[in-house]
């Protein structure tokens, strides 16, 4: 009976530190995103965006009068995802979650958030399915793949009037998923295209690039997240696939990396990539604000543009709050709907209309800039443009 | 300890099992439902390394057959969960028997790396055949029932560890469980005495095979989503740790490190991102320092109170 | 196509071939497996990286400190975790299965999630027979492989350290009998083998820059190189290495690169069963 005993104990115990954490003069907002692991990286870029937005917030008077309080769980691992999702609710006792870069742990978020009806605001993770579902509880403040395609890329390879491409993607949901829409956009548009599912985790492409070099691409769209992206563009200029070919990083932030000059070399020049931050196009005054902010705080220019993601979903978070005047999940979700709000990316407002990938979604403009010199060009959409395309 | 006692004290644990979720809230009920699923994983798993020797890296992989050919029949066929949890147990069953055949001729080593090779194998087709698996993205299945809940989840997870549990007690408490030991200890020397020590060895295999399809079948209909993370080295890592903590070759040490150490991780979450690493020098020190685990630690305290001597493995 | 697979199963069989050299000597000698040999290669990457990168060392003298460091390393994990084990593989496999998670994520929080990458020696590409461009570091990395394997293969058929490695191996009573103090031995092989790794990972950290959790997959082929090989045997070393990257990219190049890997490991099961004592092994274990 004492071991019992111990347990109960142990289980009381258990339950006053939950119920402590509800303290008073604190609004908990939770965040989901990788910590450990392959794409640890973002962590870090969100950890930094958590830092600034919470300053910001409560430098101007908080939510609802009280503080707010950001909580950040590790959702690295895809099946411990809806475990985390579950534990900020119910443990911690958030408001509302915010967040997350992969695609593969949103899609287990949501059915969390819609069981536990809590409002869900998702930061980086691209794929359609996230809003194509049209939970109520879900919202994305960010980039989708198809808003990306059909906005950036596909408009970007008319642009630069590209006759053949070659797409790579990864073995995720964003690679793949991204990876089709691509290759229905080029269809459409009548180019030419061949495309390929690469193993994210590669270390050696050389094999794939000389099938890619046989084809004879004017561009390499790869869709292929973290490191792996690095080796795929020091061997593409190894084995001289490139800049006869241009390679655009579908998705941006392994292309402004710290490493990722040391890890390619003079290769990197004239690679492209897309991105939602250029270090010279600012969109908004607030967008001035977070530059000056970072480098203030971190000593550094910010380069991982997931950092400004986070900051601007915790922005819209606390307005909807605010607005809510109330915590309830309804209310909130009603006050998301309404949102009309200045972010760093321009005025977050998200889409309404049913049955589509586009309902509760708001895509931020995002550019392709190509890196000349090592400096940043922005090549699209024609009236940001700084410069023209090189190779 | 006699019988009588021993039913007696089983019979408490569970009613305690069975009220303690009551006053919980959903995350430390969670928690409860993920040591379960380990209890099972690092029991079965003792079978074949504590018990037979064959310390087998594919315990994990075992999980994802049970698993995945539960979750792709539910996605893919329509059919019932029940039915595919017995089918995933079934298949595992079947793979453990070809694995346990197939290591028969090698010792130690090799039957370990062999195991390993097997479980990458698993995990790259995972990975790669995405149009069936959906590779590392994973596999949304549905739940048991209809309604989600989770205290029936827990009362069915108790349930299936039990019953593992309590196959695995007759198992080990039974001529054959000798018969383990003796193979365990010296090979030649129980074939002398006329162990058969191929059925031996293969049975062990296919009965902890199963057991550990069943045990992932359920968790993944329990957790929604299948992914590669269950037959994984990370799992496998995890199953391993657990039961060389909480005491190898004993019937409750893996118990006692499934629920240890899933509570000492969750426990030290709330460090932020280095809870694998503290996980792992807990895991290193305690295997370096006391080979027989908790379980051995708390028996030498028991029977020698004063005694202070150090926990040094013996050369 | 032919061509490039063939010149990239060369390089990264020489690297194989180097890297299981390490767990091939260990094995040999001592019947341990180290899990956690393809951390050490990682280790030595990060080292290098760290001397040259961030302090200026000349590279060179960079990779033979990083090896060193990682000798003693080798040497301190003997002494503190295997020498207690001897006699039980099983338990030594354990404690580096452990220790080798244990490093990722103090590497992890070290060194941070980012890849790192030591200074490239030679820099560019070299037009090879006018049939492909291929990296200059790449070739670079053949050629230095394969002399520190030559090296290895004079060290241990023609001096008397070798010697005594090849007679503990073959049997270790005997070794014992005739003088020889096997505690040592075996502290200083072990430290060797890691060295061994060191040495694969200095090698190729500036074509594969190194992360974390980039030492899983050098264990695993350097395990399928030793069991192909055979356990203990050094020549089974090189030829498994060297099948092992010609199969896994030809088979990469002609039959799915998704499934690179699983060929290797497809061909240890059927050497195993068919030859459990893997191509050059010695039937013992």
């Amino acid at each position: 009976m004492k071991l019992n005993r111990r347990i109960v104990t142990g289980a009381v115990a258990l339950l006053l530190l939950c119920s402590s954490a509800w303290a008073q003069g604190v609004i908990k907002v939770g965040i989901v995103g990788p910590r450990t692991g392959a794409a640890a990286a973002t962590g870090q870029a969100f950890d930094e965006g958590i830092k600034l937005a919470t300053e910001y917030v409560n430098s101007k008077g908080g939510v609802l009068g009280k503080k707010l309080e950001v909580v950040f769980e590790d959702t690295a691992a895809v099946d411990k995802a809806a475990s985390g999702f579950e534990r900020l609710v119910t443990r911690d006792m958030v408001v509302m979650v915010l967040g997350e870069s992969q695609s593969s742990s949103a899609l287990a978020e949501i059915e969390v958030a819609n069981r536990l009806k809590i409002p869900f605001v998702v930061a980086e993770a691209w794929a359609d399915d996230i809003t194509a579902k049209n939970y109520p509880y879900v919202f994305r403040a960010g980039p989708s793949n198809s808003g990306v395609v059909s906005q950036s890329i596909a408009k970007w390879v008319q642009f630069e009037k590209f006759k053949k491409v070659f797409i790579i993607a990864e073995n995720t949901d964003w690679g793949i998923g991204i990876g089709k829409l691509t290759e229905n956009a080029m269809a459409k548009a009548g180019v030419q295209f061949e495309s390929m599912i690469t193993e994210r985790n590669s270390q050696d492409h050389y094999v794939e690039l000389t099938k890619i070099k046989a084809y004879k691409p004017d561009a390499i769209l790869a869709y292929i997240y973290g490191v792996g992206l690095h080796y795929f563009v020091a061997q593409a200029g190894e084995t001289g696939v490139s800049p006869k070919a241009v390679i655009l990083d579908g998705a941006g932030p392994p292309s402004l990396w710290p490493d990722y000059w040391k890890n390619v070399g003079d290769y990197g020049n004239l690679e492209c990539f897309a991105s939602s931050m250029h270090e010279k196009v600012e969109l908004t005054d607030l967008a001035k604000y977070f530059r000056e902010s970072y480098v203030k705080t971190f000593g550094k220019a910010p380069t991982d543009y997931k950092s400004r993601s986070i900051f601007d979903a915790i922005l819209i978070a606390a307005d909807a709050i605010n607005r809510a005047k109330s915590t309830d999940p309804t209310k909130l979700i009603d006050a998301l709907e309404k949102t009309n709000l200045k972010t760093t990316r321009g005025m977050a407002k998200f889409g309404m209309e049913k049955g589509s990938p586009r309902y509760h979604q708001w895509d931020p403009p995002m550019l392709v800039i190509q890196w000349q010199k090592k400096q940043q060009v922005v090549l699209y959409p024609p009236e940001a443009a700084t410069g023209k395309l090189m190779r | 300890m006699t019988g009588k006692r021993l039913g007696f004290i089983s019979a408490l644990i569970l009613a305690g099992m069975c009220i303690l979720p009551l006053g919980l809230g959903i995350y430390p009920q969670h928690v409860l439902i993920v040591s379960l699923f380990y209890v099972m994983m690092a029991s079965s798993w003792n079978l074949l390394a504590g018990y037979t020797g064959q310390v087998s890296f594919g315990h994990a992989a075992m999980a994802g057959i049970g698993a995945y050919t539960s979750g792709i029949l539910a996605v893919k066929a329509g059919i019932d969960p029940w039915i595919g949890v017995c089918a995933g147990t079934a298949i595992a069953a079947l793979l453990g028997l070809g694995l346990g055949a197939l290591c028969l001729k090698m010792g130690g080593i090799y039957l370990s790396l062999t195991t390993l090779a097997f479980s990458q194998i698993l995990h790259i087709v995972i990975v790669n055949e995405y149009d069936v698996t959906r590779g590392t993205m994973g596999l949304q299945v549905p739940g048991l029932m209809a309604e989600y809940s989770k205290i029936t989840y827990y009362y069915i997870m108790l349930a299936a560890a039990v019953l593992t549990l309590a196959i695995l007690y007759r198992m080990i408490h039974s001529n054959l469980g000798l018969n383990f030991r003796a193979v365990q200890n010296d090979e030649v020397a129980a074939k002398s005495i006329g162990v058969k020590v191929l059925q031996v060895r293969v049975l062990a295999f296919t009965v902890a095979s199963a057991m550990a399809g069943f045990a992932g079948g359920l968790y993944g209909h329990y957790l929604l989503l299948i992914t590669p993370e269950i037959p994984s080295l990370d799992l496998q890592f995890n199953v391993l740790a657990m039961t060389v903590i909480g005491g190898m070759g004993s019937f409750i040490g893996p118990v006692i490190g499934a629920f240890a150490l899933n509570i000492l991780a969750e426990k030290i979450r709330d460090y932020g991102e280095y809870h694998v690493l503290v996980f792992g020098l807990v895991a290193l020190v305690v295997a370096r320092f006391a080979p027989n685990g908790l379980l051995g630690i708390w028996r030498r305290f028991r029977t020698r109170p004063h005694a202070r001597s150090s926990n040094r493995l013996q050369d | 196509m032919f061509a490039i697979s063939l010149m990239n199963g060369l390089v990264m069989g020489v690297i194989y071939a180097l890297a299981a050299l390490g767990v091939s000597l260990v094995v040999g000698i001592m019947n341990v497996v180290n899990f956690a040999h393809g951390e050490l290669y990682i280790l030595a990457g990060y080292f290098s990286y760290l001397f040259a990168s961030a302090l200026g060392v000349n590279f060179v003298l960079a990779m033979v400190i990083a090896v060193g460091l990682v000798f003693f390393l080798g040497l301190l994990i003997e002494y503190l975790l295997i020498r207690p084990t001897y006699g039980n593989d099983m338990y030594s496999l354990i404690l580096t299965f452990i220790l080798s998670i244990v490093l990722q994520n103090a590497y992890l929080l070290i060194f941070g999630p980012y890849p790192n990458k030591p200074p490239l020696w030679v820099q560019g590409a070299t037009d090879v027979f006018g049939l492909f461009l291929y990296g200059n570091q790449r070739l670079a990395a053949l050629a230095a492989g394969a002399a520190l394997i030559a090296v290895i293969f004079v060290i241990i058929k023609k001096t008397w350290f070798g010697r005594i490695i090849r007679a503990a191996s073959q049997d270790r009573e005997m070794a014992e009998l005739n003088g020889v103090n096997t505690t040592r031995l075996n502290m200083l092989s072990f430290g060797l083998g890691c060295a061994l790794a060191a040495a694969a990972g200095v090698i190729l950290a500036p074509v594969f820059p190194v992360t974390p959790t980039a030492g899983v997959p050098v264990a695993l082929t350097a395990f399928v190189v030793v069991v192909l090989g055979g356990m203990g045997s050094l020549w089974g070393c090189v030829v498994g290495g060297l099948t092992l990257g010609l199969v896994e990219n030809f088979g990469a190049a002609f039959i799915s690169s998704g499934y690179k890997n699983v060929f290797g490991f497809m061909i240890l099961i059927l050497v195993l069963l068919v030859r459990p004592s893997g191509l050059f092994g010695r039937a013992k274990i």
